[in-house]
């Protein structure tokens, strides 16, 4: 048995859509259209379905199938990270971390990794241009008596303890423009290959048409 | 104490949703609403009906089902799923999995049920 749709409840289906659409704001505007589809004729098929059709009734159809911003949001955390292991984009890999994070251990791990690498990457690269500018307070610095291996600015009273000597000099500038992109490099490939194994894929399969 | 449970159950339903609707189209093709209808009484997996959708387009994405559209004789355009050869695969081998697990969870919990009657 089906029942009609008025023109009210058509109101609430379209608001209940638009609030789905706004929630699934940066996929490509020919998915968002499908996916609408799709959730529309779920809407209209549960709703006709129902012995009297009413608003309390649409309501409880349309709270079954959850929050549109709650399935916006499963969509772009799939196309964000299918976008990142795919790409080379650091900003796009880590903000696939940070939503991986909110979901698992894993994901946490995974981002805290991220982040420290890519800080310790641009100190790298830093580093180089900090050297030019103060020459006697950026270096490598490495202990005598113990382990400490410590970069970065020293004061002048830090620079005159005997028990730390700075080792590279100025082969800082090489040293950090080399070793800075390898470790970005080697984060953004770590976590691409973190991210892949987060949403294991028997077959991938990017942009596959509809048969 | 029930707030950590339902947490729990709800990260089990959301790892076995994958298997189920994999599962549901073992026999052939289903749209959405005929998958959920399937989940929902042969288990208790789905909380918001929604979920399945980005899932299906997940597992479309991996190349393990496929999608048509078709239009319904109710006039609603449709969108069939169906199992590509890969999808197959993987589906008979999380089936081997998930009953290899479920046995033994059953064996190692079934005393301690027996037990606490």
């Amino acid at each position: 048995m089906t029942s009609p749709i008025d023109s009210a409840l058509q109101g609430l289906i379209e608001a209940y859509l638009k609030r789905l659409r706004q929630a699934l704001g940066s996929l490509p505007p020919e998915e968002i259209a499908e996916i609408v589809r799709e959730i529309h004729g779920h809407i209209v098929e549960r709703a006709e379905s129902t012995q009297t059709l009413n608003e309390a009734a649409l309501k409880r159809v349309l709270g079954a199938l959850g929050e549109p911003e709650d399935i916006g949001s499963l969509y772009q955390s799939r196309a964000m990270v299918a976008r990142a292991r795919a790409g080379m984009s650091p900003l796009l890999i880590v903000m696939s971390a940070i939503r991986w994070a909110g979901r698992s251990a894993a994901g946490l791990v995974a981002c805290l990794f991220g982040v420290m690498g890519y800080v310790l990457g641009i100190g790298f690269l830093v580093s180089p241009i900090l050297k030019m500018l103060y020459p006697d307070r950026v270096g490598l610095w490495v202990g005598r008596q113990y382990w400490n291996l410590s970069m970065g600015t020293l004061s002048a009273a830090e620079q005159g303890q005997a028990h730390s000597q700075e080792v590279l000099g100025w082969w800082l500038i090489p040293f950090g423009l080399i070793v800075g992109p390898l470790i970005l490099l080697l984060t953004t490939l770590l976590l691409r290959w973190a991210l892949r194994f987060a949403i294991p894929a028997a077959v991938v399969r990017r942009n596959q048409p509809d048969t | 104490m029930g707030g950590e449970i339902s947490n729990w159950e709800a990260q089990i339903r959301k790892g076995w949703l994958e298997v189920a609707i994999l599962a549901t189209l073992w026999r052939g093709r289903l749209y959405g609403l005929e998958i959920i209808r399937e989940l929902e009484t042969s288990s208790d997996l789905i909380v918001a009906e929604g979920t399945i959708y980005p899932v299906l387009a997940r597992l479309r994405n991996d190349g393990l089902v496929e999608a048509e559209w078709v239009e319904g004789v109710s006039g609603h355009p449709r969108r069939y799923y169906k199992l590509t050869s890969a999808g197959r695969k993987r589906t008979l081998i999380l089936a081997k999995h998930s009953n290899t697990f479920l046995e033994r969870m059953t064996a190692l919990i079934k005393p301690l049920l027996a037990e606490a009657k």
